[in-house]
């Protein structure tokens, strides 16, 4: 339990060399790996961190780029808008010229249709109206209407101007005598009537033949060569069939 | 207990068992280092290179915290010495083996070399001058009692951890000899922990000793330096 000097200084010796050994065989060596460990550890720190500046500035300039994108995006949507609004206008336009036209066309057509018909039916109307004239004129035929109409006759060859009777004069120009054609038997007065107005007015000189023609339905018709003077229901029917329509 | 005895005679030097059983650890922590360091890998260390670089770096995170940014100068010797009084306290453990710490001449020499590390690591930090003056700081009637100081710590580092290795030894011995084969287990195992706290205390006493040396020179240095421009500070202010 006493204090041995020769152990205390070899103790002091032994000490002093496993300080060594240590040192030399497990400090140094360990320490030296952990230098190397630690350096790799700030190496790769300090390449991470610059991959992050690297990273961090190609955001950066995504994000601007995508900011620019945006941007042109933008206005690119809002020339489109407004070329799509200017087409539409321009479409609505002719859209609704081409109603426009259309509308007068079918507007135009349908007056045209409707013209039609209504001339149609007018035509066919005038049409049953002479037919129903003829009808009733032709079941009113009589002798006493053929008076009636060699009175009218002789009236209307009375008062027919100088200037038509000259035509008539001329065109007869003695051709042959004047053929009075009636309906109905003719009395004899009526006869010298008719004989006495032709020859006074036509001044004819020969004599005035009377002859029968039932198609003339009542009145009388006057054959002077190539002319003709008709007073007769046939032949006023005839000019009103033959009459332009009222539908024009 | 039995005082260590001689073993054999080398010239006029007596080496005792103790000085064999240091021996052995020497070549047993030597061989070990040198095995345990040969193949160190950076990218991809062992299960033993891992241990190895988990104690060295508390020692080193130990020594940081007591004496920041001083570890590289002070793991050598505080760490041997962590690592050697462990292992001889726990070479008891070992059949027909006593501690070394369980020695008087060992403890004592281990607080000698504390003793002198102290001055010498306040030197080195500083210089022979002005670590020696901080003994006078901060009246020089207190030299004695700093003398006493150095003298008395060193004494008691010595003794407390030759005296717990001693008595954990006996009372196991007392213990096996009076109650028997498994009786002094729960004994041995605290064998093991007091020797690990032992080993601990020792090494952080002697790192606080000499943080305190290092420090004690820095602290004397700056209050030189305050005194030094103490006048000064007092002419500017009138």
């Amino acid at each position: 339990m006493g204090l041995d000097w020769t152990t205390f200084l070899l103790e002091i010796v032994n000490f002093l060399a496993l300080l060594w050994i240590l040192k030399r065989f497990l400090y140094q060596p360990v320490l030296a790996t952990l230098a190397e460990r630690r350096a790799g550890i700030a190496r790769t720190l300090g390449e991470a961190s610059d991959k992050e500046a690297r990273a961090t500035t190609l955001q950066s300039q995504f994000e601007s780029r995508l900011a620019d994108w945006e941007q042109e995006k933008a206005a690119a949507r809002s020339a489109f808008d407004a070329e799509m609004a200017a087409e539409r206008v321009r479409q609505l336009d002719l859209l609704s010229h081409d109603l426009a036209a259309e509308r007068d066309r079918g507007a135009a057509v349908e007056a045209h249709a409707r013209e039609t018909l209504r001339r149609e039916l007018a035509a066919q109307a005038d049409k049953e109206a002479r037919q129903f004239a003829s009808a009733l004129l032709t079941r009113l035929a009589c002798p006493e209407l053929e008076a009636r109409l060699v009175d009218v006759f002789i009236e209307e060859l009375a008062g027919l101007p100088d200037a038509r009777l000259a035509t008539l004069k001329a065109a007869h120009n003695g051709h042959g005598p004047a053929v009075v054609t009636s309906a109905y038997p003719l009395s004899d007065a009526q006869r010298e009537r008719i004989a006495s107005t032709i020859g006074a007015r036509l001044e004819l000189p020969g004599r005035v033949e009377f002859g029968l023609d039932a198609s003339l339905l009542a009145g009388l018709r006057v054959s002077l060569g190539a002319w003709q003077l008709d007073c007769s229901l046939a032949g006023e029917l005839g000019v009103f069939a033959e009459a332009p329509s009222f539908a024009n | 207990m039995e005082a260590a005895h001689i073993v054999f005679q080398l010239g006029f030097l007596q080496i005792t068992s103790t000085v064999v059983t240091t021996w052995g650890i020497l070549l047993l922590l030597g061989v070990g280092a040198w095995l345990a360091t040969r193949n160190l890998s950076v990218a991809s260390p062992g299960l033993v290179q891992t241990a190895l670089e988990g104690a060295v770096q508390s020692i080193e995170a130990a020594i940081e915290g007591v004496l920041p940014g001083r570890s590289g100068l002070l793991l050598p010797f505080v760490g041997t010495l962590w690592i050697f009084v462990a292992v001889a306290n726990l070479t008891g453990l070992v059949p027909e083996l006593h501690s070394p710490t369980g020695d008087l001449s060992t403890t004592a020499a281990l607080a000698f070399l504390v003793f002198l590390s102290v001055h010498w690591f306040g030197i080195r930090s500083s210089s022979l001058k002005t670590y020696l003056h901080h003994y006078l700081t901060p009246s020089p009637v207190l030299l004695p009692f700093h003398l006493l100081g150095e003298l008395s710590r060193t004494l008691a580092l010595a003794v407390r951890l030759f005296g717990n290795i001693m008595s954990l030894e006996m009372a196991a011995l007392l213990v096996l000899l009076v109650a028997g084969l498994l009786v002094p287990v729960p004994i041995l195992m605290l064998h093991i922990i007091e020797a690990l706290v032992q080993a601990y205390i020792f090494g952080t006493l002697a790192l606080i000793y000499i943080a305190g040396g290092m420090q004690s020179q820095e602290a004397s240095h700056a209050s030189d330096t305050t005194s030094s421009n103490a006048p000064d500070k007092k002419g500017s202010s009138t």
